[in-house]
């Protein structure tokens, strides 16, 4: 009888982006637990798999800076050093958690509350303002699977899913046959704002060229239009009246409309007075038809991480333990205004990159104090920190729970073993949690 | 050579994506990241080669990137960088109270440099390790 | 007036929380009993003497004048909720100072970070610097931010003044902001505040406003779309009384919220 050289894990949850693909096919080779093949990802989901093979850029074991340099050590060494950093911390910050499970971000949230520490997850730098104005004016949305069975007139504002969301246009949005929109894509008329004609824009059926950080302006001016008001301005936001007055006939008239927005309109001046308004926006369309809201999430999980800390603390990010409980100002207690003022004094990253991610000073204020990553694969991040932890990717390596950009939680699947020493982020945090606790009792 | 008044922008690319999940320290990271795409129009200015580096400089930074023509044209006056290390060194890093910081809609200008040098990301970022 | 006054002795090295600073928790203490109120820096507790010297005479609160001397940039939620009696500040002061303040009055002179009168209920706060963003506005996810009081900036406020402001006429209560100049998103969401600014004035003005009144003496830089002329005025009178001289071109919106709104916005002719 031949054995069998090669093991296939079919219904793979990507962890890549918030689309959350569910149809993956992994092939890994059974000798060796290489992933040799990825069936129905896209080019980064598929990338991502490749990456967990061993690399000289993963790491194997944990590290420790030693006279400038990182250096092997054991996990209980690393886990002593990483300790006495975060006890010895006035302010620590504990950054990142989006692209790992949320049992390892309930961790986080413990380890957060015994150290009295600032939490924080990437949104604070991406979708933070969409939570903000959600808070403020709330949101009228819906799950995926709605859109693409129902949804005739799709609108992309401030977001190109053709490169930051390969497969959301084949699977929820533009190109899927639905129940109700059995021809696909020519059931559904597609309408991208941006001040670029993005890849998403030039198979669109209408692109709306919008001035850069003008975006409140233009929704402003469709919401008057839409209360019935004559606008006195010829040009709004670079966008010609006419062309408002075209846009707005047609969302009137369509049956099930949708808006999904991205980083144009969370990153740009007006960050969550863009989102308020777009909400606002879509509320007075149900008026007159039936239109819905989501954000395009970026990290896979990030949805997660914002459920995880709300149900834990109340607040979805950027929240302060440093007097006991929870609270939450975005602004005040956010990762990068905190790093801008030089308040942190030790970090502790939990598979993220904000090395790459965040602005320079803050970088370089983070930098100044010591650096603690939970990171698989050596990033600017964890090339310049004291300790790095290696971590299991999650997804590929261990199994958890992700929750999709529309809130839906699935169930990731793990398709090989971690390389060399690593562990879960979930173990990492239980084993740093235990350490911390038996210092602080120490004190 | 010079090009004034010009809105910076950033994001995501799918060669970006590609490479920071193949290895943020790995060569492809540089070419998918560290360039600037310009208009059509607007390169003609530059009158120079693609693949050129140039120095693109905000009120907040500068940086030395590959330059390109973009595919996702037209857009004349704006040019777009790929969110990544080389990006963040010239964006805004107000966020208004908010938090978030202000990623796109810098104003810029550009200067050709005939061999400058695009650092890649680990020395790029080393830099603003001190001592 | 009973007066102690507090110095800052070294600047902390990071932001310390002193919302015990109020005259109602200073009121018929012992300044040995001040010197030991708590105050929080990073996830420690200190005693409020670890960071100020502490003088003067104590008395009731609503005779009570504290004043602090030093660079307090970095000291946060001074008079926080407090209902009554004086604080002068001399120098430069952190985030929330005055939060959900329901009495007294604040002076700063100097300029006051972001949150500065946020959710007033009632006093006045005058502050002769600037101020930050969200000066008098109502907390993340609040739909009732300043209900009552009087804020004086002379200086530029940042974004976001006046957030969810709202008035009540039954119980006359008409929160009002005076400021030198204003940035951008000025008054908006207002459910009837009254905002005067002295100069000029950022984009996106009275967006969402519902009901209200802001008159700007100087001019805007872009106006809203859904700002729609009413006409020319010669005077504004505002909702408490006041009444501003001038020639101002009369705006009524935001229509994005209304049809018909009783919104106005004021512009130097």
């Amino acid at each position: 009888m031949a054995t069998r050289k090669i093991k296939t894990v079919y219904d793979v949850v990507c962890p890549f982006c918030g689309t959350l693909c569910d149809d993956l096919e992994v092939d890994v080779e059974i000798a060796t637990d290489k992933v040799v093949e990825v069936r129905n990802a896209c080019q980064i989901g598929t990338a991502k798999y490749y990456s967990s093979n061993p690399s000289p850029h993963r790491y194997e074991k944990p590290m420790i800076r030693k006279d400038g340099k990182l250096t092997e050590a054991s996990w209980d060494e690393a886990i002593e050093k990483a300790a006495d950093i975060l006890t010895a911390a006035k302010r620590p910050l504990l950054y990142g958690f989006s692209s790992t499970e949320c049992e390892a971000q309930g961790k986080g949230v413990e380890l957060a509350e015994i150290l009295g520490s600032i939490l924080d997850n990437t949104a604070s730098v991406c979708h933070g303002p969409t939570l903000l104005a959600e808070q403020d004016v709330g949101v009228p949305t819906s799950t995926l699977g709605e859109y693409k069975n129902r949804a005739d007139l799709v609108i992309f504002w401030g977001s190109n899913p053709v490169h930051a969301h390969p497969r959301h246009l084949g699977r929820y949005s533009e190109f899927i046959r639905g129940y109700f929109r059995k021809d696909g894509r020519n059931d559904r008329y597609v309408v991208v704002v941006d001040p670029r004609n993005t890849h998403t824009a030039q198979i669109a059926d209408m692109w709306i060229n919008v001035n850069p950080n003008e975006d409140y302006e233009l929704m402003n001016a469709i919401r008057a239009v839409l209360r019935g008001i004559d606008l006195d301005d010829e040009n709004v936001a670079g966008v010609p009246k006419d062309k408002i007055y075209e846009l707005v006939d047609l969302v009137k008239k369509c049956n099930y409309g949708v808006i999904f927005f991205g980083m144009g309109l969370t990153q740009t001046l007006s960050h969550h007075r863009n989102i308020d308004t777009a909400v606002c926006m879509t509320r007075e369309l149900n008026d007159h038809t039936k239109f819905l809201i989501t954000p395009m999430r970026g990290h896979y999980n990030v949805s997660g991480a914002n459920t995880v800390f709300t149900w834990n603390t109340g607040y979805a990010y950027s929240i302060d333990f440093s007097r006991g409980y929870p609270r939450y100002n975005p602004g005040e207690f956010s990762s990068v205004p905190l790093l801008m003022n030089d308040e942190v004094d030790a970090s502790l990253i939990v598979a993220s990159d904000p090395a790459s991610n965040f602005p320079q000073d803050s970088v370089r204020n983070m930098f100044k104090h010591p650096l603690i990553a939970i990171e698989p694969h050596e990033t600017p991040t964890s090339a310049f920190a004291d300790v790095v932890l290696p971590a299991a990717i999650a997804g590929i390596e261990c199994d958890g729970t992700a929750y999709r950009m529309d809130h839906v939680p699935l169930r990731l699947r793990k398709v090989k073993d971690a390389p060399g020493e690593c562990l879960t982020d979930k173990e990492i945090l239980e084993r740093l949690i235990k350490k911390v606790k038996e210092k602080l009792g120490e004190k | 050579m010079s090009l004034n008044n010009l809105t910076l922008l950033t994001g995501r690319t799918i060669n970006q994506g590609i490479a920071l999940e193949g290895g943020k320290t790995t060569k492809e990271n540089v070419r998918a990241a560290a360039i600037c795409t310009f208009d059509k129009s607007d390169f003609k200015e530059l009158d120079c080669m693609v693949g050129t580096p140039v120095k693109v400089t905000t009120d907040y930074g500068e940086v030395v990137v590959y330059s390109t023509i973009t595919e996702e044209g037209p857009h004349p006056g704006i040019i777009f960088i790929p969110m990544g290390p080389w990006a963040n060194q010239v964006v805004n890093p107000d966020t208004q109270a908010t938090g978030t910081p202000t990623y796109k809609g810098m104003k810029a200008k550009v200067e050709v440099m005939k061999g400058g040098k695009v650092l890649d990301a680990l020395q790029l970022i080393g830099q603003l390790k001190e001592g | 007036m009973a007066e102690i006054k507090l110095t800052l002795k070294k600047k902390p090295e990071f932001p310390l929380e002193a919302d015990s600073i109020t005259p109602d928790n200073f009121s018929g203490k012992s300044i040995d009993d001040i010197k030991a109120l708590e105050v929080y820096i990073g996830n420690q507790t200190a005693k409020l003497e670890d960071y100020f010297e502490v003088k003067g005479d104590t008395g009731e609160a609503d005779d009570l004048k504290i004043k602090i001397d030093g660079d307090l940039s970095n000291v946060k939620r001074i008079g926080q909720e407090m209902t009554t009696g004086e604080i002068e500040i001399d120098g430069d002061v952190g985030m929330h100072l005055g939060n959900q303040m329901k009495g007294g009055k604040i002076t700063v002179n100097g300029n006051a970070d972001d949150w500065a009168g946020a959710m007033l209920e009632g006093g006045e706060i005058i502050i002769k610097g600037d101020t930050g963003h969200y000066t008098g506005a109502a907390y993340r996810g609040f739909w009732k931010g300043m209900q009552d009081g009087v804020i004086r900036v002379e200086g530029k406020i940042g974004n976001e003044a006046m957030l969810w402001a709202r008035n009540s006429k039954g119980a006359n209560k008409w929160p009002t902001l005076y400021c030198g100049e204003a940035g951008s998103f000025l008054g908006i969401h207002n459910h009837g505040g009254t905002i005067v600014v002295e100069g000029n004035v950022d984009r996106c003005c009275g967006a969402d406003q519902a009901w209200g009144t802001i008159v700007v003496k100087g001019s805007i830089s872009t106006k809203l779309p859904s700002y729609k002329k009413v006409g020319e005025v010669n005077g504004v009178e505002l909702p408490n009384g006041d009444k501003i001289k001038g020639k101002f071109v009369e705006y009524s919106g935001d229509h994005s919220v209304r049809k018909e709104t009783k919104g106005r916005l004021f512009i130097a002719a």
